[in-house]
């Protein structure tokens, strides 16, 4: 599967960044909001929407200098059903995970990256889809997580747009 | 009851369970972690209380073979380095040289020098990350700092905001070498059967040089932290040093002819406890020395050295376990191959001892000597006049069957074993990654840290932390043991009683 990215700079205001592996059947949801994302906006002047499949410190070069960062991700909590969009502000991000040395979280990155002086967004969400199956190589998605992409995608542009 | 009713009262009883522990589990969304992935420890207690066994247990990655059949060899580069984020390189390099295995074809001299600057490249940058990111906070900061400081942010407060820059920095020049040569990190398009996909242009040369010459100033320069907060601090050598994270095994890592360390090629060699060579053998031949023991309560494959025959989880003069990563690689060569290393690594043997070295937590100093090796390596490989021939691949033309290839991984010995039809087409596929060749000494050091922290029913506080350090120092990719995804494991323990109860569960996230 190609990951295609937009042409927009990387100082644009608002960032959309999808996250997510294409060949691991639903963690692939984010990359695919993504897509869907770029598909509905368009060239909107001041929005740029990524995608990336790698991990931990590589976000913080994916997210210096924007201004705006909205992340659309995989989850599994087993609290929702499948498919379930949750929506997660700054304020319900640990800024450091204090047990967990071995891990660079959102809030995590954001902090370092302030510590070390460079520029990061002033105005964080993250947009997490419940997943059904994480675990098996594959490139569909399971069908309640498939019919979420449309919604998932649709609060993501009005988000975006709100921000410019 | 009868059978059917008792099936039925099997699997209630299994929902039951399952919708006890989702209430139960403590959650925390952070996207980044994006998936679950526990790393589950089950703790099974005698009648006394004490440990009877203890068993880790970490996410399965389904469907690899599966996905893999069908598809042409040329995409397992490109799917393997996919499948975890963690050590992409690794898994394309590997899959790279069992493509020339499978085409019987030798690269280039100068597509074999590109493949091995890009992985030593990688192997400063991950091992970078390791040493200031993920083992920092235990070892910069140290482990007896309180849990809100033992975090990256902790780790800069120790060695300062300039620092931090320098390392954030340095690591992504390396990426950008990576980048150059392969486009993206995780989805690499360099290695092909016989070469790279791509020559190092002259007029590039020079920032590669400069990069080379700072990659080596960067590794002495980390050295120093090392001596001077882990070294200089007799409370972290005695934890280093301390028997609970000691275990008399075999090692295996990949040598050069003059049995020096080598990341990217070579025949792999075994020690066993006292430093004795057991063997040593080509990577096409890895099956007839490598055998996997499979236990009834993991899905994990146990690799054990076969011409021993599996012992159990033993340690000693007869254990057939075998461990991996930086410490085995050094315990199993007689040296490194570049000045500023070679030194390195006499100090390391000095100062711990002599050879071979059995604690596991000397993993992260073995670590540091090996960024020496792979900066002066790039400096090695960046000034050879071969480095920007347009010469880098060789077109193959023989009939494929089997493909065997290996490289040093970070974290370990890295297997790609492919079957395929004559037309190049995979049958079969089977990775044996870091991980798998480290799981049995694992095993036991989880099952040790365990015993230490449980006696007759009473839990010591601070189990879990005790718990993860004895699996940590083998560097947590835990997720690519199992082909699953990679990253940091939430850790969760659970105690049962001599009846098999759950009668306690702990969380670490």
């Amino acid at each position: 599967m190609p990951t295609t990215s937009s042409t927009v700079s990387v100082s644009s205001r608002v960032l959309v960044l999808g996250l997510g592996n294409d060949i691991l059947t639903d963690d692939a949801v984010g990359l695919l909001v993504a897509r869907e994302v770029r598909r509905r906006l368009g060239d909107t002047p001041g929005i740029a929407v990524r995608e990336t499949t790698e991990m931990g410190l590589t976000l913080l070069d994916e997210i210096v200098d924007c201004g705006s960062l909205i992340l659309v991700d995989a989850v599994q909590t087993g609290c929702v059903p499948p498919g379930q969009v949750h929506e997660i502000g700054p304020d319900d991000l640990p800024q450091v995970t204090a047990t967990s040395p071995h891990f660079v979280g959102v809030g995590e990155t954001l902090a370092l990256g302030a510590t070390l002086g460079l520029a990061m967004p002033r105005r964080v969400r993250i947009f997490a889809i419940e997943v059904a199956d994480p675990y098996t190589l594959g490139t569909q998605l399971t069908t309640a997580v498939a019919q979420a992409v449309p919604e998932a995608a649709e609060r993501v542009v009005k988000l975006a747009r709100s921000w410019m | 009851m009868d059978e059917t009713t008792q099936k039925l009262f099997n699997a209630g009883n299994l929902r039951a369970n399952a919708a006890t522990a989702a209430q139960r589990r403590n959650i925390t969304i952070d996207p980044i972690t994006r998936l679950e992935g526990h790393g589950k420890i089950d703790i099974y207690l005698d009648d006394k209380g004490d440990v009877e066994r203890a068993y880790l247990q970490v996410p399965e990655l389904r469907g690899f073979e599966v996905f893999c059949r069908g598809r042409p060899a040329e995409d397992m580069p490109q799917i393997t380095s996919r499948i975890c984020g963690v050590c992409p390189t690794a898994h394309h390099m590997a899959s790279a040289k069992a493509l020339d295995a499978l085409y019987q074809i030798e690269p280039t001299s100068a597509g074999r020098k590109i493949r091995e600057l890009v992985y030593n490249t990688f192997m400063l940058e991950d091992h970078a990350l390791h040493v200031f990111i993920l083992g920092g906070p235990d070892f910069i900061v140290g482990p007896e700092a309180p849990p809100a400081e033992r975090n990256i942010l902790g780790v800069i407060g120790k060695v300062g905001v300039e620092a931090g820059k320098r390392v954030i920095a340095t690591r992504r020049r390396l990426r950008d070498l990576i980048a150059y040569f392969g486009g993206k990190v995780v989805h690499p398009v360099l290695g092909l059967p016989g070469g790279v996909s791509k020559p190092l242009n002259a007029a590039d040369l020079p920032q590669f040089r400069q990069l080379a010459q700072d990659a080596v100033g960067f590794a002495q320069w980390t050295l120093e932290i090392f001596h001077q907060l882990v070294l200089g601090n007799p409370d972290y050598v005695k934890l280093i040093t301390s028997d609970a994270y000691t275990h008399r095994t075999c090692y295996l890592g990949m040598v050069d002819a003059q049995n020096r360390v080598n990341f990217y090629d070579g025949r792999l060699r075994v020690v066993d406890c006292d430093g004795r060579e057991v063997c040593t053998f080509a990577a096409q031949d890895y099956r007839d020395y490598i055998a996997e023991h499979v236990e009834p309560w993991s899905y994990m494959k146990f690799t054990f050295l076969k011409q021993r025959g599996w012992h159990g989880f033993t340690e000693g003069p007869e254990t057939s376990i075998y461990s991996v990563a930086p410490l085995a690689r050094l315990n199993v060569a007689d040296g490194m191959a570049t000045p500023l290393a070679q030194a390195a690594y006499e100090e390391f043997f000095k100062v711990l001892g002599g050879k071979p070295v059995h604690h596991t937590l000397a993993n992260h100093w073995a670590r540091v000597v090996e960024m020496l090796y792979a900066a002066e390596r790039m400096v090695e490989l960046v000034n050879d006049p071969e480095i920007t021939s347009a010469e880098v691949r060789r077109i193959p033309t023989a009939v494929p069957r089997t493909g065997i290839g290996v490289v040093e991984a970070p974290r370990g010995t890295l297997f790609h074993d492919y079957q395929t039809d004559e037309r190049g087409v995979i049958k079969s596929a089977n990775l044996i990654v870091a991980t798998g060749n480290n799981a049995a000494r694992i095993a036991m050091s989880v099952e040790r840290a365990a015993k230490g922290v449980i006696k007759a029913g009473h839990v010591t506080e601070g189990l879990l932390n005790k718990v993860e350090m004895a699996f940590r120092a083998y560097d947590p990719c835990l997720g690519c043991a199992t082909h699953s995804l990679p990253g940091h494991l939430p850790l969760k323990v659970r105690i049962h009683d001599h009846n098999r109860q759950l009668v306690r569960e702990l969380v670490q996230e």
